[in-house]
């Protein structure tokens, strides 16, 4: 859809994305708490990407003769167990945390959106065949396929990814191949293949956008819950080990402290769930933005 | 003594943009037996005027402003929700334009048809079966005794509104509110509920306010008529008075609208040439489903388009008349390879469209173009006009991008849009607008030929011969030949120069079009004709109509 040209309000022509793409960032603009929540996560980007140079203590230096200490002005959220700085901990979670966030789901999206839209639209035999290598993928014991690629890949960040994506992305397919099924009736793609568009520029430019909705809260629910898979496949023995860390290994390391030590699990999940809140604010106000039904004000 | 007096009536909807009167200041009466017809376009607030008498309205954001509703001595628009819950489906019964929604798909029709009867009499539930019975035998379903047990989509359209019309009117009400109860069916179907509705209110001493757009369809039935316009009452009167001696230009506009008598100008077409550009023979279309794992084995066949021959001249409207289910559509989209046919063939100016592959027929596809029945399915609603007409430009690469600009303009005057509406969606068009840029991008590719599905059953009678009166104009400008798909015998007579009646999916006949109107041979088209409500209560009295096959 790039090469469309835009015209402002004047009547001139201005080369840049297309209307959808810039009156929906207009929107979103409009939108305060998505916008704040955009920043908020842009700013959590930055932090997590700089934590090498900002952070004082190490994460994986231990120093059992400080033990757990509440939140100090030496540690601002306190030490845990053995002595580290929870703080420290945290951030060089959020690298981990974040990464497998985005990326596994961005993994997932572009898998998911793209086999779930082409079989829906083409439909028939190949829908039914695409669709059953999902519904066969489903049908595997998750656990057992991650020891599997364990078994046979060892052990990596990049297996995380992968491990991930091949889960979540089988439900991403069936909510668009839903959607596009839906959307695929309807006059105006009858419209475009009687101009003579071809399939593929159909699904890009008329089916994708028209099952955003959906896409968007399926993705910012995704988010989350991927974060706390990597604590899962991490306590397994993929992805990432002790004395590294990541939100998901600092709240389930919390809970086991939970009585003695609170702030162990409170601090992680108060940045996990702010995390939460504001991929859930950016993924409403998005959906309102990509749709230029919703009214404008 | 009037059952119904409606005194200053006063429905405000509150909404983020302001107030919208969409019933300001409303009165009317309607006395034991008679029929009053409520007629207005879309929005003129004929709706809102009735739900708001029985509390159907959504509050908020709707508000009863002012007003006095009496009915048989009962405020409605004071009474308790319990007392209106009484009144509601027992003395005032109501029916909808569509029997599709209207029904629980998931219900019995005979537990359907109980529920009102449990809801407001004592009664035994073999007591209220015979009752089903009978008022389902009143309203011409046959074998009734069999059919309840059956589910709401094992009948047909005109079937189901019937059987909402036995529902309404099982626990004989005084008062029946239709709400454009055959909007959504065929002209022949249409005729018949519209006699049904007669004879009931003749035989239970019925009253019946009748909501519909089309002056047409209440000229025969309705005794007195309120034309009604942005919430207000314009017109008030008996209906001869509102046909031959109306005042408000309003109600002159309504009238003039209704497409009558033949082409205005007709087009120079050489007769009996040889100059067909496009030529259909024995093209069949079936719909097949496929069972088994891998969809190989045929489990039945819907023989859509029957062998159907068909020629159209060069600059020729012809028009395709049928009923729902008829195959019109699908020969449309036949005829340009939306559906893929699967016996004969199909000729355009030498070209064998049936047989080209799929990049050539992308190249072709530039020739013909096809406008879409409902404006707002048939644009993508995430896009803008600009886009919209952009796409189909830059891709048979009619201009250069520095021209785009330019020729969207060009289109916009063409069809009658402001250059100011560029940047806006389709959401924000009303259906008329929306139809017009649906035509704007069927002529971006200067196309040769259109085929028009039923491009004007979705809109407002006024908007309606202005869409056709565009179309008519660019026809000729363009030198377009164009196939008319429609329902609407009258809007076909107004604008096609010859006229196919389909009829399960076969031609039946193919004449001129005022030969067709003035001898039809077939007795289809025969019954066909005789269905048309004409907009003229003493022509309309006197209609007879000329049943066909089984109804």
């Amino acid at each position: 859809m790039k090469h469309f040209e835009e015209i402002n309000n004047s009547g001139e022509i201005v080369e840049e994305g297309t209307s959808l793409w810039r009156d929906s960032w207009l929107r979103l603009n409009k939108n305060k708490l998505a916008m704040f929540s955009l920043a908020l996560l842009i700013l959590m980007i930055v932090i997590a990407l700089l934590t090498p140079w900002i952070t004082v203590y190490s994460y994986e230096t231990q120093n059992l003769d400080l033990g757990a200490t509440p939140p100090s002005w030496e540690h601002w959220l306190g030490t845990d167990t053995f002595g580290r700085d929870l703080l420290t901990r945290i951030l060089y979670g959020s690298r981990v945390s974040l990464m497998v966030g985005f990326i596994a789901t961005m993994v997932a999206l572009c898998i998911g959106v793209l086999w779930g839209a082409v079989a829906g639209y083409i439909g028939g035999r190949v829908d039914i065949i695409m669709m059953r290598i999902v519904d066969a993928l489903y049908a595997l014991p998750f656990t057992i396929f991650i020891i599997l690629l364990m078994v046979i890949f060892g052990r990596s960040m990049l297996l995380l990814f992968l491990a991930i994506g091949a889960v979540e992305w089988l439900t991403m397919a069936r909510i668009v191949r839903g959607q596009v099924l839906s959307v695929k009736r309807q006059e105006f793609i009858e419209a475009a293949i009687a101009i003579g568009l071809s399939p593929w520029k159909i699904i890009s430019r008329h089916v994708i956008p028209n099952v955003l909705g959906p896409i968007i809260v399926y993705t910012t629910l995704t988010i989350p819950s991927v974060i706390l898979l990597e604590s899962f496949l991490s306590f397994l023995g993929l992805g990432i080990q002790p004395p590294q860390s990541s939100w998901g290994l600092l709240i389930s390391y919390g809970v086991e402290t939970m009585e003695e030590y609170p702030w162990l699990l409170i601090f992680p999940g108060l940045v996990l769930s702010i995390t939460l809140f504001s991929l859930n604010f950016l993924g409403d106000g998005l959906r309102d933005a990509l749709d230029p039904r919703v009214s404008k004000d | 003594m009037s059952l119904l007096s409606v005194k200053n009536l006063r429905t405000w909807f509150h909404t983020r943009d302001g107030i919208i009167k969409a019933v300001d200041d409303v009165s009317f009466e309607v006395a034991a037996g008679q029929t009053l017809g409520i007629v207005g376009e879309s929005g003129s607030g004929k709706s809102v005027c009735c739900y708001s008498l029985v509390g159907l309205i959504p509050k908020p954001p709707g508000r009863i402003e002012s007003g006095q509703a009496i009915f048989d001595g009962i405020d409605l628009l004071t009474t308790s929700e319990k007392q209106l819950r009484t009144i509601r489906g027992d003395r005032i019964a109501m029916i909808f334009q569509d029997p599709m929604t209207s029904l629980n798909p998931y219900m019995r029709i005979g537990d359907q048809l109980a529920e009102p009867l449990q809801m407001h009499r004592s009664i035994s539930g073999s007591q209220a079966k015979d009752k089903v019975i009978q008022s389902l035998e009143e309203v011409g379903i046959p074998n009734p005794a069999k059919k309840l047990n059956d589910f709401p989509h094992q009948f047909s359209g005109g079937m189901r509104q019937r059987v909402m019309i036995a529902m309404a009117l099982i626990t004989e009400p005084e008062l029946l509110i239709a709400d454009e109860p055959t909007t959504a069916l065929d002209v022949t179907i249409q005729a018949q509920i519209l006699d049904l509705i007669q004879s009931l209110r003749k035989s239970h001493n019925l009253s019946v306010i009748f909501i519909t757009h089309d002056l047409g369809v209440v000229a025969g039935i309705a005794d007195q008529i309120m034309v009604m316009e942005k919430g207000k009452a314009v017109e008030y009167k008996d209906t001869e008075s509102i046909f031959y001696s109306h005042q408000h230009p309003y109600t002159a506009k309504l009238l003039s609208s209704i497409p009558t008598g033949a082409k205005p100008v007709p087009t120079n077409i050489l007769e009996d040439s040889d100059n067909n550009t496009l030529e259909l023979k024995n093209v069949s279309t079936f719909f097949t489903t496929y069972k088994g794992v891998f969809k190989k084995s045929i489990a039945s066949q819907t023989k859509a388009v029957d062998n159907v021959s068909l020629n159209l001249r060069q600059g020729e409207i012809l028009g395709l008349v049928g009923e729902s289910g008829s195959g019109k559509s699908t020969l449309g989209r036949s005829i340009i390879r939306l559906l893929e046919i699967n016996n004969g063939t199909i000729t355009y100016n030498g070209l064998s469209l049936h047989t080209l592959s799929q990049s050539e027929l992308k190249q072709e596809r530039k020739k013909f173009q096809i406008i879409f029945q409902d404006p707002y399915a048939s644009l993508d609603p995430r896009m803008t006009v600009f886009n919209i007409l952009a796409e189909p430009l830059l891709l048979h690469s009619i201009c250069t991008r520095k021209e785009l600009l330019k020729n969207i303009h060009e289109l916009m005057d063409d069809v009658g849009l402001e250059r100011k509406y560029i940047r806006k969606y389709p959401h924000e068009f009303s259906g008329g607008q929306r139809q017009r840029i649906a035509i704007a991008r069927a002529i971006a590719v200067n196309p040769e030929f259109i085929i028009a599905d039923e491009p004007v059953s979705a809109l407002d009678v006024t908007i309606q011969s202005q869409i056709l009166n565009l179309l008519l104009e660019l026809t000729q400008q363009r030198n377009l030949s164009m196939l008319f798909i429609s329902h609407d015998l009258s809007v076909v007579r107004y604008i096609c120069d010859r006229v196919a009646v389909m009829y399960r999916g076969k031609i039946v006949e193919l004449n001129q079009t005022e030969t067709l109107f003035s001898k039809p041979e077939h007795p289809y088209t025969q019954s066909l004709l005789s269905a048309i409500p004409i907009p003229d209560p003493k022509k309309e009295k006197s209609r007879q109509r000329i049943p066909f096959g089984s109804a």
